[in-house]
């Protein structure tokens, strides 16, 4: 090895001497390879019992990734039982399963040390494991206990609530987060999106909603399996088979998804706070997955303020003025329902109604005037060319390409990702800044010194109300 | 760009994971991966292949870091690392020849406010008119500017995670660009290092200070941090927050930034991991083209200041409107001691995941807290900290959480740790181990980091056999040295007596 790194060290200084003579060409001479970037194709398989399965194999480091996503969320969640869930995920994880207390499956996943976690979002719940190769077995094993043997240990249930009902006295510490929840629960009102667990909610929820939870939706055909890494695709099929081969199909009632509620009138909320820095959020209702716009709207917001330092909003509002360190904006790309359009920063108390105005208009001048052909060319080549930057972890793309096929993409939306946004020009960015952006209809949350922002505010409207913190 | 605050780097996530490689047989085929380069003028560079997918991971990191500021100008090397944001003499303008008198006058009107604004004798009509003045400099300067040109630039080319983290041991510029566009990276930041200008200076110090109100004090767990570094050490600049005080950062200039960058960015101090698709003798080729004449530089001198040992405990009550956090700490040697060897396994058997000892006492056993951490900080290149952070679960107090960790601590300097107990650490170092080399990005930051830090990457080579030489003694001993009253800190955040 030694004299390996000998050989390289002497190569260099040869190459030096050999190019010491021309002077490197300037930056905006260079020419470039063109690139050889293809999608990865991932093998996908339905086993018997309608569980599908989506395999890459992977042998650079002994080590195997596998998800599982269950197809159902909190947005069944009733009302009253607001956070079920969220403790469904918890409790799958801590509350043992098969043969196994909650204390033993903890130190027989630690024995090999593994990384195990289990969290829900509103359409489907999601258990990770990361295992070394050689305990593929063990690991599997452990992953079929827990699926389709949890013990949902009464104890571990009650720790589990209180630690949800610890984590809601909290919630109001940080400005950022209370900022985020006042604007999803203005928003979306009373849905499922926009409800968030309180005492009450979480208090009232049993061991038996768990348990109901898990019977109505931990059936195989319900199942989607992602595996990566260093595995032998035959044994991994005999593995999958002895685990999971004998457990039959379910009824499967798919969840229902309530209708949104019309949008609110346009306001500020305010939350008042002693800070020296106030948290600023614009919100309104934006696009889902199957809206044909989606690509000139990602092209628009790169402008606007997801493209980093080349969007207006951190050009203006930091580059320029000083007046924040962050400021951004995105379009949440809703699954089953429109997503939120959502643009923040975080100002001095003295700057905040400056930024709030400054932040107005730049989202008013992209309905007002098309951008230019330049900035266009900008935002189409940064997503284009960083398309790849989806693709560098293995596992990655498998649970990528298993969350396309549960919300139903169209096949080829990776593959024709690129053309999409190529074919996006001025007008289109134009029609969807028109369509999908309107600081008229806009939200605005304000946590900070907002007392001594009253006037200000009156004067910059539509109407300001304090958003009411609920425990 | 940003102040990179020591807790984002959990002993567990970062540090501990470099220590041992999952049997010899990884740490063989680690070190044939790495290939080393040094420039004559002592730049090093590593590199790794990993053609998997064809894109690269660059790290530059510079051996300088907030610990190597002076008091009268804490908070440089982080404002520096925003303003070599600014671009060169070639990017970022229209015209530099044209530009560069403007931007002196700028520099001129700046500094006359700056030192006019402390004073008390200041005329305010005074400071008004130099106001007016610098703010129609700033407008007529614009002209110039192309914006962020750098950004630009990478994106256009598919570039990702354009960006820079400054801690206390070092300051890393970092970019991931598809495989194709190498020497796009090597034009672009060897240009950064031989010429850059610092423009729009006085706008970025705003800039700062918002960050400083952001991550600090808005941020209940920013400012526990802060406070608990701050009271941990009376001399070694560790205890400086890296953004520097509210203060130190309005009272920066212009001169002392460009002065900290001649001082220290110099090829002598830097180190390049490049990893990804590349192919190293092209690589090598191309940086030797693109940096080989940049004259050396000196090196970071080392911080002389020597933390006295601690006489007594420290107890610190910070008032902030939210709910109560506990955070303590003890003093502990740093890498390559013996003994912080023997804090990465008392992290782990204290600290991580759900059967270590805290989790189990403090949040499954006593239901005190709904959470524990335990991490090395404040920084790596001098003796540092062993520190443990709860959130108590209510109505525990605060109080009750730290007997219930004082009691674990007692245990680990009073009974030695099982065989089992310390094996099952061993084996999460060796496999976390290897999640840490599943990507380029991780795989850079370690080697830019123990090269920078420790002097040389190969440090994580030889930790495996260091590890497995520990024994239960060895933990005891360790605790019972540093894990004792006299020699911690403890800070408690709540909202306290008089609520605003």
């Amino acid at each position: 090895m030694k004299s390996r790194l000998l050989l390289l060290s002497v190569m260099g200084l040869l190459l030096l001497w050999g190019c010491a003579a021309p002077q490197p060409p300037s930056l905006r001479d260079l020419s470039f390879a063109p690139l050889d970037f293809h999608v990865p194709e991932i093998e996908r398989l339905t086993l018997g019992n309608g569980m599908r399965l989506y395999l890459q194999e992977d042998a650079e480091l002994p080590l195997v990734e596998i998800s599982v996503m269950v197809g159902a969320g909190s947005i069944g969640d009733p009302p009253a039982l607001t956070g079920r869930t969220d403790l469904y995920a918890a409790l799958l994880r801590s509350g043992g399963a098969g043969e196994r207390t909650p204390d033993a499956l903890d130190e027989a996943l630690e024995k090999i040390a593994a990384d195990f976690s289990v969290s829900a979002d509103s359409h489907a719940v999601t258990l990770d494991l990361s295992l070394r190769a050689a305990d593929l077995d063990a690991g599997l094993a452990i992953l079929a206990d827990v699926l389709r043997r949890p013990r949902f240990d009464p104890e571990r249930l009650e720790i589990a609530r209180r630690q949800a009902l610890e984590g809601i006295r909290r919630q109001n510490d940080d400005p950022g987060q209370v900022a985020r929840r006042a604007l999803t629960r203005v928003l979306y009102g009373e849905h499922p999106l926009g409800r968030s667990a309180t005492t009450k909610t979480v208090n009232a929820i049993t061991r038996e909603d768990l348990l109901a939870f898990h019977q109505e939706q931990v059936h195989p055909n319900n199942l989607w399996l992602g595996i990566s890494g260093d595995f032998d695709r035959s044994r991994l099929e005999s593995l999958l088979a002895r685990h999971f081969g004998d457990w039959s199909a379910g009824d499967l009632r798919p969840q229902e998804i309530p209708a949104l509620e019309p949008p609110v009138a346009p306001a500020i909320w305010v939350v008042p706070r002693a800070l020296p820095q106030t948290t600023i959020l614009f919100g309104e209702f934006g696009i889902d997955k199957d809206n044909p716009d989606q690509y000139a709207v990602r092209v628009m917001n790169f402008l606007l303020g997801g493209g980093g330092f080349n969007s207006r909003l951190m050009r203006e509002v930091r580059s320029n003025r000083g007046l924040a360190y962050s400021v951004y904006s995105f379009y949440q790309v809703g699954r089953r329902l429109p997503g939120l359009f959502i643009a923040g920063s975080e100002s001095r108390t003295a700057a905040t109604s400056e930024v709030i105005a400054l932040m107005r208009q730049i989202m008013a001048e992209m309905r007002e005037a098309p951008v230019s052909e330049d900035e266009l060319a900008l935002a189409r080549e940064s997503l284009v060319n960083s398309f790849v930057f989806g693709f560098t972890d293995k596992h990655d793309v498998v649970t990528m390409t298993m969350r396309l096929d549960f919300y139903a993409y169209p096949p080829d939306y990776l593959r024709a990702y690129r053309e999409n946004v190529s074919k996006v020009d001025v007008d289109a960015v134009h029609a969807a800044a028109r369509r999908y952006l309107d600081p008229a209809r806009q939200a605005l949350i304000l946590v900070g010194d907002t007392e001594a922002l009253k006037a200000e505010l009156e004067a910059l409207g539509p109407v300001v109300k304090e958003f009411p913190l609920e425990d | 760009m940003k102040a990179y605050p020591a807790y984002w780097r959990p002993l567990a996530v970062f540090f501990c994971l470099l220590l041992v490689w999952a049997g010899t047989a990884f740490a063989a085929t680690l070190e044939d991966k790495v290939i080393e380069h040094q420039l004559a003028n002592g730049l090093r560079l590593l590199m790794v292949q990993r053609p998997q997918t064809p894109t690269f991971t660059a790290y530059i990191t510079l051996g300088v870091g907030s610990v190597h500021e002076r008091s009268d100008e804490r908070g440089v090397a982080h404002l520096l690392e925003h303003m070599l944001f600014k671009g060169t003499e070639t990017i970022g303008t229209t015209d530099f020849a044209k530009e560069k008198p403007l931007l002196d006058r700028i520099e001129e009107v700046g500094s006359r406010l700056d030192a006019l604004r402390p004073r008390r004798d200041a005329d305010p009509a005074e400071i008004a008119a130099l106001e007016k003045e610098l703010a129609a400099l700033q407008q007529e300067h614009q002209q110039y500017v192309v914006k962020d040109e750098i950004a630009r630039i990478y994106a256009e080319h598919g570039g990702v995670g354009y960006n820079a983290f400054t801690s206390r041991d070092l300051t890393t510029y970092l970019v991931s660009l598809p495989a194709n566009k190498l020497e796009l990276w090597a034009a672009v930041e060897a240009d950064r290092m031989k010429n850059p200008v610092l423009r729009e200076f006085f706008t970025e110090r705003e800039v700062v200070l918002e960050e400083r109100f952001r991550a600090y004090e808005t941020n209940p767990r920013g400012l526990i941090f802060e406070q608990l570094f701050a009271n941990a050490f009376t001399v070694h600049p560790y205890r400086n927050p890296i953004i520097g005080w509210r203060s130190d950062i309005e009272n920066l200039t212009l001169a002392k930034t460009r002065e900290f960058l001649q001082r220290y960015y110099g090829p002598i101090n830097t180190v390049i991991a490049l990893v990804g698709d590349i192919d190293p003798p092209a690589a090598i080729a191309l940086v030797e083209r693109y940096f080989s004449d940049i004259p050396p530089g000196s090196p970071v001198p080392p911080v002389t200041a020597v933390e006295p040992p601690q006489r007594g405990e420290k107890r610190i009550q910070v008032t902030f409107d939210a709910e109560p956090q506990l955070v303590m700490a003890f003093h502990k040697p740093t890498l390559p001691a013996h003994d912080d060897y023997v804090f990465d396994l008392i992290d782990l058997i204290l600290g991580q995941g759900r059967t270590a000892r805290l989790y189990r006492s403090l949040v499954l056993e006593k239901q005190l807290a709904t959470s524990v951490q335990t991490f090395g900080a404040p920084g790596s290149r001098y003796p540092n900290l062993f520190v443990i952070a709860a959130t108590p679960r209510h109505p525990h107090t605060t109080a009750e959480v730290e007997e219930a960790i004082l009691a674990e601590l007692e245990r680990l300097a009073q009974e030695p740790v099982s065989a089992e107990e310390l094996a099952r650490a061993a084996n999460r170092l060796r496999t976390d181990r290897l999640r840490f080399l599943r990507g380029n990005e991780g795989l850079a930051r370690m080697l830019t980091f123990y090269q920078s830090v420790s002097g040389d990457w190969r440090y994580v080579l030889t930790y495996d056999d260091k590890i497995a030489a520990l024994t239960a003694e060895d933990v005891m001993n360790t605790a019972r040295a540093w894990l004792h009253p006299g020699n911690r800190t403890v800070v408690v955040l709540d909202k306290g007596t008089s609520q605003p």
